[in-house]
Order: C-alpha cells, then sequence, then structure tokens
C-alpha cells in the first residue's frame, strides 16, 4: 500500500470514527422529548371509553341503588346541574315514573362522539347512548374541570325528534370549545338568554327569536298557560328562566358548526290570594319536596332545563337537538 | 489504524454481550427520598422505543404506576414531594435521581389523565409505549403515603442495536485485519530489503 492510499484510509477511517460517535445518538435513535402537541385530544379513546363506561355505571347504581349508596354512585357520576337534576330524579322517583323509564335501565348502545382538544381545561366528553329497544337517544356531556378531578356528566338530555348531530373532529384530534361563539352565528350564552326570555309567563314583549321553533318550548309554554288557569281562582302564576351560571358548552364540529350545551332554571311562582288555602296534596313532588299539603300565601316550584342546541356557523336558526327537564326544589308557605 | 479497529471490535463486542440477542439496555436506581418518583419526558420519551419501567418497593407495600401527559402530571403532583429521574447513565446502568417539592401529596390515582397505569403488591411494572409524548410516569403507593426505598428499573429493548453493535464489532474486526496485514506485508517487504542489502535512500542536505 502506497503511503497516499495509507493516508487517506488513516483519513476514513478518523473521519468515521469521529461522525461515528456523533451520530451514535442518531443511530440508537436518541432524540429530545417532543413537544406537546395543543392539536391533539388529550385522551385516547380507550381512555374516553373507559371513563365513559364507569360514568354511566355508576350513574345506573345512583338509579338502582338506595340511601347512601345510591348518592355515593350518583356523586361519583355527576356534577353541577347534573348532580342536583339526577339526585332529584331518584328522590321523586316514588311519585314520578321517570326512573321507571330510565334509559339507564335498559340495554343500550354507546357512541362517543367528541373528545377536547388540547391540554387546557375544562375538557369534556361528548356521548350518546341509544336504547337498543328504540327508545330516543340521550346525549351526554361530561366534563373534567381540572387534571385533579375526574370527569362527571354534567348533563344528559334526550334527543327532541327529528333531530340529530353532526360529525365531530376525530377523536385523535379533539374537538374546541367555542364558549365565547367565535365563528357562530349566535353566541351560546346569548342563545341560551334568548330562549329563555322566549319562554317567560306571562310572555315578554317580542323578543326576535334566533331559534327555531320547537316542542319543547312549546309545551312548556302551553303548560304554562294552562296552570294560570287551572289556579286563577285561587292564585296568581307566573313563571321565570334563568341561564345557569357556567353551564353552557359550546363544541365545534367538522363542518365549522356546534353544539351548545346548557342549562335554565325555570321557576314556577304561585302568588296565593288573599284568604284563600290552595290544597297541594295533588302534587306529590311539591309535597315530597316541601312537605307541604297546603299553602295560604306563596308556592314556588324549581324545575332544570337541560338543553342542548345545534348553531350554525354563519346563517339559519340555531335548532333544539334535545331536551330534559326535572323538578329539583320548591318551597311554600 | 489497527489500533482504531481493534478498539471498535472490542467496544461493538462488549456492548454486544450487555445488551444480549434482544437488545435490552437496563437502567436502575434506588430512591431513599420520601414522596413520589417522577420519570421525566426527557428519559422516557428520548428514544422510539417503548420503555419498561418497574418500581419495586423493598417493604413489599403496595406500588402504583401510571403515565400521563407530562402538563398533566405536572398539574396533579403540584409541589409535591417528588424524586425525579432526569438522566440515564450508559454504560454505568445508572439513574440519575433528582429531589424537589416538599408537599404532603394527595391521591392521585383517581384522575382521569393517567393513559396508562399498573400496580401490585411489592412490585409493579409498565410498558409505556411511545408516539404520545411528552409523557411522564408517576409512582406511588396508590393513596397518599409517601414511597420510601424504592428500586425503579427502566428498560429498554431494541434488536437492531444489537445488530449495529454487531455489525460495528465486524467492521472493527475487517479493519483490524486488514491494518495488521498491511503492518505484516509492510515488515516483510522491509526484511527482505535488509536481505538483499537495499538501504533505504538517503536524505542529503
Amino acid at each position: 500500500m502506497t503511503r497516499g492510499l495509507r493516508a487517506i484510509g488513516v483519513g476514513v477511517v478518523t473521519v468515521m470514527f469521529v461522525t461515528g460517535c456523533g451520530a451514535a445518538r442518531a443511530l440508537l435513535g436518541i432524540h429530545e422529548a417532543p413537544k406537546a402537541n395543543a392539536a391533539s385530544a388529550p385522551l385516547t379513546v380507550d381512555q374516553a371509553t373507559r371513563i365513559l363506561t364507569r360514568e354511566l355505571t355508576a350513574a345506573f347504581r345512583g338509579e338502582t341503588m338506595t340511601g347512601a349508596v345510591s348518592r355515593a354512585a350518583l356523586e361519583a357520576a355527576y356534577t353541577g346541574e347534573g348532580l342536583r337534576a339526577q339526585s332529584a330524579r331518584v328522590k321523586l322517583a316514588s311519585v314520578q315514573p321517570a326512573v321507571a323509564h330510565s334509559s339507564l335501565l335498559a340495554p343500550q348502545r354507546t357512541e362517543l362522539l367528541a373528545v377536547s382538544r388540547g391540554f387546557g381545561f375544562p375538557r369534556f366528553i361528548i356521548a350518546q347512548t341509544v336504547a337498543v329497544a328504540g327508545s330516543l337517544p340521550i346525549l351526554y356531556l361530561l366534563t373534567c374541570p381540572d387534571a385533579a378531578t375526574p370527569y362527571r356528566i354534567a348533563m344528559s338530555a334526550q334527543m327532541v325528534p327529528p333531530a340529530t348531530v353532526k360529525p365531530f373532529d376525530p377523536l385523535s384530534r379533539g374537538s374546541s370549545l367555542v364558549n365565547d361563539g367565535t365563528g357562530l352565528v349566535v353566541a351560546p350564552l346569548g342563545l341560551l338568554k334568548a330562549y329563555a326570555a322566549s319562554m317567560a309567563f306571562p310572555a315578554k314583549s317580542a323578543i326576535s327569536p334566533s331559534f327555531a321553533a320547537d316542542s319543547f318550548s312549546g309545551q312548556v309554554r302551553d303548560g304554562a298557560a294552562s296552570v294560570a288557569k287551572a289556579v286563577a281562582a285561587q292564585a296568581t302564576f307566573s313563571q321565570v328562566h334563568k341561564v345557569v351560571t357556567n353551564s353552557a358548552y359550546a363544541v365545534r364540529q367538522a363542518g365549522g358548526d356546534a353544539l351548545v350545551f346548557g342549562v335554565i332554571e325555570r321557576t314556577d311562582f304561585f302568588a296565593v290570594k288573599p284568604g284563600q288555602i290552595v290544597n297541594t296534596a295533588a302534587n306529590k313532588a311539591f309535597v315530597l319536596l316541601t312537605g307541604r299539603k297546603t299553602v295560604s300565601k306563596a308556592a314556588a316550584i324549581t324545575t332544570l332545563e337541560l338543553l342542548v342546541f345545534a348553531v350554525p356557523r354563519s346563517t339559519g336558526p340555531t335548532t333544539l337537538v334535545a331536551a330534559r327537564e326535572q323538578v329539583v326544589a320548591g318551597s311554600g308557605s | 489504524m489497527a489500533g482504531v479497529g481493534i478498539v471498535l471490535t472490542v467496544l461493538g463486542a462488549w456492548i454486544l454481550v450487555r445488551l444480549g440477542p434482544s437488545g435490552e439496555a437496563t437502567f436502575s436506581a434506588t430512591s431513599q427520598a420520601p414522596g413520589v418518583i417522577v420519570i421525566s419526558s426527557d428519559v422516557l420519551n428520548s428514544v422510539d422505543v417503548a420503555v419498561r419501567v418497574t418500581a419495586t418497593r423493598h417493604d413489599g407495600g403496595a406500588v402504583w404506576l401510571a403515565v400521563a401527559p407530562s402538563t398533566d402530571a405536572r398539574a396533579v403532583l403540584a409541589t409535591s414531594a417528588v424524586s425525579t429521574i432526569s438522566d440515564v447513565r450508559y454504560p454505568a446502568g445508572a439513574l440519575d435521581l433528582r429531589a424537589s417539592g416538599a408537599g404532603a401529596l394527595t391521591d392521585i390515582s383517581t384522575a382521569d389523565v393517567w393513559r396508562r397505569s399498573a400496580n401490585g403488591a411489592g412490585s409493579a411494572r409498565l410498558l409505556v409505549d411511545q408516539g404520545r409524548g411528552p409523557e411522564t410516569v408517576v409512582v406511588t403507593s396508590g393513596d397518599a403515603t409517601a414511597l420510601r426505598d424504592v428500586t425503579m428499573t427502566l428498560t429498554w429493548a431494541d434488536r437492531t442495536w444489537f445488530f449495529e453493535a454487531l455489525a460495528a464489532a465486524m467492521i472493527g474486526a475487517v479493519i483490524a485485519a486488514f491494518a495488521l496485514n498491511d503492518l505484516w506485508q509492510g515488515r516483510v517487504v522491509a526484511d527482505q530489503g535488509d536481505a538483499v542489502g537495499i538501504s533505504p535512500p538517503q536524505v542529503t542536505k
């Protein structure tokens, strides 16, 4: 071997050795830890499914057990207004047939619709259950306020025919919260306030509706009118609807529209006319909640209205997708 | 050049023996500091290979370990006392532990941030796959009790590492063989030159 070839050989080996040391990391695949991807879901589909199953199981136990076990199960399953509504539902089970018809008690198919995007809070899961027997699907909103708190059912509502839910972004990417109404035809809170105002009784001055007419609000208005008429001889009836603070959750769908969840608190007021004593025994829920079978001055019944709307991104009316109401409190004197 | 070849051969062979045919690299350390043990994403997600995490309590108590996005794990642990595994030492097979925080721990196992979890009495093992980083592994007793005297073992296994070491050893052997042969040939030629009276050229000034 000539000196020149020898020098080239030594050079090549030296370069290989030096670069080899530097390339060892690359060769072994050693790299910096990746950065968090803000456009991904914080939950895997498996995680979300596990959470959903756990919460629906706890909800089922809450409805089927009694006493402290039921209470503990309900607290493990629900949060906020959802817990308030469901606790009242279980409490009033003996006088209201609702529990007997609970979809949780029937075989059902559960579908995970959406999970939140990014690593901020609050986070959410949206799911739908469809009873095998063919009753209407139920939409669930589960929320998680911070990293240390488990997901809980914030609300559930039965879908209103013929409503459908448009698809969300893929579960691996998650869906964005748009509680501020960015890119929507109406802000979620504004929508809920308008909807609440539209159901007031006596009816207030004309409000320009940003939503399509639906059977739920029609039933509420008709119900209020018939109650007012029925008690007219003994009491004056009025009804107030108020949006529950921080109950609005708007989730962006794949096409740019949004599904908006919200809770409205309805209060039925009865101002008993002077000298009248109203027998309330027929209203078993009122008796169970207040312990009173007669009232001589005033009475109030509080009902939660759990609502879900489809809100378009540009033009068109907002549509009620799902609704449920539950008496939660009462008072009388 | 022969030296480089020999070094490459010895190094490759040594790594070959240490990794074994499965290409397994194991690192361990024992944490004595009371609190939670955390494996940071700098260690956990530094290689695109699944890592097997094993926690062993010497007192035989309950062990719970789980993996979560790093931001969530940090939020859950807040100011709790933690021992963080922040680096690995090769070929020593050791792990660097760094203690921080002093706050008491709450029961974090009920949080929904954990992508995967495992538990056991005395020991528990969790296989953490890659692709969802940055993630952090947290090891606790499963409740608010602080851990103490726990041996953590991290194992990465990749068969390509074995073959890379094998290739390095073989290339080194080939280089060494050629270089030694070249040296040998050069000496033989020099000896033959001496035998026939050929003297090296003289340098004149």
